[in-house]
């Protein structure tokens, strides 16, 4: 099987996967499709994870793959889907610009890093595409961070961004060790979890979950 | 320690011995630490196998957290009560408050004891995430402090979210030099520091900075900071500026120590001394213009920590333990201007500038400690920031970087016109507007009588006396054993 992996560069197409679920969320109207998109690209680093295990025969790398895949692929999507229910408004994504000049934007991301990562810090990694792919899944977070109105899509964004590091904690160093990252799994669970519980305040208190409302304080 | 007391906290249901119970706890925890952290001083020492570490630089800190977390916690008792006379919070609000205080205490001491620089993200994570909940949730649920806790969650996440990348950069370093397994702790880091890769070193110290730095409250990244600070409760705002800017620096410095050695400190010197400046200016900046003086001491915050980076950007021995003294003396006056501040705010309902007037002829007491804390702020001479500023600028001339002295003062000397200006206004008006003032706001103004003398404001005032004088020791003289913790850190840093 180990060549069977190698023969079909499985490790590249589960990336580009990644890449392209990352992507996706640029495009869509609704925030339902964001959290299944999040939900698959949480299964493929879940299954990026197991594959580069099975092919290096570490431990600790199979362990992370099943963490990884309950508490992102199914714990936080389950999560999300209850806080998006809850939030009974509109479901509308209301970006600040249009879906296409967004995708332009995101692809443009994407060349930037691959032509800047071309000849940059050596990668241990097994492919060669997984560091810029992380940055690439980072930079798109963030992106869509800054484009949305909802305060939803802003934590499935940073949700990306996450995905994303783990992504290229994994390309430059084979995953760190085991306590570590669920260490770090954990504090993000937490984060969350009461970014969710504040996000139910925002609609409580301003009966609005536009971060538009969010702009007495300033100066 | 803290966990234990955040537990009995949650558990208690009366209000009056929540308190006292919580300061019973902090007590306990700095008679525990105490001698742990003089033999730290002295000899590092390791525990759990590698995890946790302790030399003096992180006892340094660790006094400074321990000794915060029992000024706030004695400062909460009254203001908790107060709060709770105008019916701002309940039972389980208050609850809920001391639980987090206590879980946020034990977060912050566990970032000044990792000895690992992944547990040490994960700590100072954690921080984030409860210090959150007390800003947002504390107790009164206002719409403005959720906003303000949103932003600072978010901005401070996806901030450490790129520190996260710089560690792994970093283990990647290592794994180059070391083969096979990295490593992440500080001791094994230290030693093997000359060999890493300068140009991989270069980048994690970036991201590091960057990340860290916005928890830190350094200029281009810290917008959340005055929200935060302003919409938080006094005690936890004191906490807040007082100690957590600083365990998020703390985590810059330890990295400086492994960085320098790879790359030499001139990078790493400019980086700090470039951002600095910047958090200087903006911050100056935004003090001339403040109305609101919970904000204008925010800022004030942001300014101080610019400060504080400058002196370890400039580095040398003077740098760095100006750097250091100031970290100590921002400890202490912050937190007393936020505590006065909080006693202003219940007693005139506004964190208006133009709604407070004559403070010192309406409450000697009260007006006297901010007028100190004001003037030890600006760096006026007999008070301590004035030693470390000067110890700073001196090592600024010393390196010959003549621009960079030049703004400096021109910064504080701004900083020191709009803080005198705002905080002038408010000690000295005249008392009649406020009167009238006051009529206008009618049942919105929660006058308390001043002459309480229950136990609660025998220690809150105590409290805030202790730190007032500690101030003027502190600006006179640098104690002996002080002096040596410092320099013993400056040592840990490897500073030339």
């Amino acid at each position: 099987m180990k060549n069977w992996i190698e023969a079909f560069s499985v490790i590249d197409y589960i990336s580009a996967g990644i890449l392209l679920t990352a992507v996706s969320i640029n495009s869509f109207r609704r925030i339902e499709p964001c959290v299944k998109a999040y939900t698959l690209n949480s299964w493929l680093l879940s299954a990026l994870t197991a594959a580069s295990a099975f092919m290096t025969g570490e431990a600790h790398l199979y362990a992370a793959s099943v963490v990884t895949f309950f508490s992102k692929g199914v714990l936080i999507p389950l999560f999300l889907r209850k806080i998006v229910k809850q939030i009974k408004a509109t479901h509308d994504v209301e970006p600040y610009i249009s879906n296409a000049l967004s995708l332009a934007i995101s692809s443009v991301l994407v060349i930037v890093v691959y032509a800047s990562l071309k000849q940059g810090i050596f990668v241990t990694g097994l492919s060669e595409n997984v560091l810029q792919i992380s940055i690439a899944v980072m930079l798109i977070g963030l992106f869509i961070m800054i484009t949305r109105k909802k305060a939803v899509i802003q934590v499935i964004g940073l949700l990306f961004m996450e995905n994303g590091l783990f992504l290229s904690g994994f390309a430059l160093t084979f995953g760190m060790p085991l306590i570590i990252e669920l260490g770090v799994l954990f504090d993000m669970l937490m984060g969350i979890i009461i970014l969710g519980i504040f996000l139910i305040q925002i609609r409580k208190s301003f009966a609005s979950s536009d971060l538009d409302k969010l702009t007495i304080l300033k100066g | 320690m803290p966990l234990i007391t955040a537990f009995i906290c949650y558990m208690l249901r009366s209000a009056r011995l929540i308190g006292y119970v919580s300061l019973a706890g902090t007590v306990a925890l700095a008679s525990a630490a105490l001698p742990v952290i003089i033999s730290a001083v002295s000899n590092p020492i390791g525990m759990m196998g590698s995890m946790f570490y302790m030399d003096a630089l992180s006892g340094y800190i660790m006094a400074l957290v321990i000794f915060l977390s029992l000024a706030s916690a004695a400062y909460s008792i009254e203001y908790l009560e107060h709060e709770m006379k105008v019916g701002l919070t309940g039972i389980p609000g208050i609850r809920r408050y001391y639980a987090l205080l206590h879980l946020f205490i034990f977060t912050m001491l566990l970032v000044t004891a990792a000895n690992n620089l992944a547990l040490m993200w994960i700590a100072i994570e954690a921080t984030t995430i409860v210090s959150a909940l007390l800003i947002g949730l504390g107790f009164s649920k206002r719409s403005l402090a959720i906003e303000a806790a949103w932003k600072y969650i978010i901005l401070c996440t996806v901030g450490i979210i790129f520190a996260l990348l710089g560690i792994f950069i970093t283990y990647y370093a290592t794994i180059s030099v070391m083969g096979g397994e990295g490593a992440l702790n500080w001791t094994t880091l230290r030693a093997i520091a000359p060999k890493l890769n300068p140009s991989t070193m270069k980048l994690a110290f970036i991201f590091i900075l960057l990340g860290y730095g916005t928890k830190a409250g350094l200029a281009p990244v810290h917008n959340w900071l005055p929200d935060a600070h302003s919409e938080a409760p006094s005690p936890i705002s004191a906490l807040l500026s007082g100690i957590l800017l600083n365990t998020a620096f703390y985590g810059i410095m330890r990295f400086i120590s492994i960085v320098d050695p790879s790359t030499g400190s001139v990078f790493t010197g400019n980086l700090l001394i470039l951002f600095g400046l910047i958090s200087m200016g903006i911050s100056s900046v935004f003090i001339l213009v403040q109305v609101n003086y919970k904000r204008l001491l925010a800022y004030s915050s942001i300014e101080h920590m610019g400060i504080i980076a400058l002196g370890m950007g400039i580095g040398g021995t003077a740098g760095v333990y100006g750097a250091l003294l100031h970290i100590m003396n921002h400890a202490l006056s912050k937190p007393l201007m936020f505590f006065v501040s909080g006693k202003i705010q219940a007693n005139y309902g506004s964190t208006k500038i133009e709604n407070v007037n004559g403070v010192l002829s309406s409450m000697p007491l009260l007006g006297t400690l901010t007028f100190i804390g004001v003037l030890s702020l600006t760096g006026t001479p007999p008070f301590n920031i004035f030693l470390s500023e000067f110890t700073v600028l001196k090592a600024t001339v010393d390196k010959g970087l003549w621009v960079v002295a030049g703004l400096f003062l021109l910064f504080v000397a701004l900083v020191f016109y709009g803080m005198l200006s705002g905080f002038g206004k408010m000690l000295f008006g005249g008392r009649e507007t406020t009167e009238v003032a006051e009529k206008e706001k009618g049942e919105n103004s929660h006058t308390i009588s001043v002459a309480q003398t229950s136990l609660s404001s025998v220690l809150n005032n105590g409290i805030m006396i202790l730190l007032a004088s500690l101030i003027i020791v502190f600006g006179l003289t640098i104690p002996g054993f002080i002096d040596s913790t410092i320099r013993q850190c400056i040592d840990i840093m490897g500073a030339k």
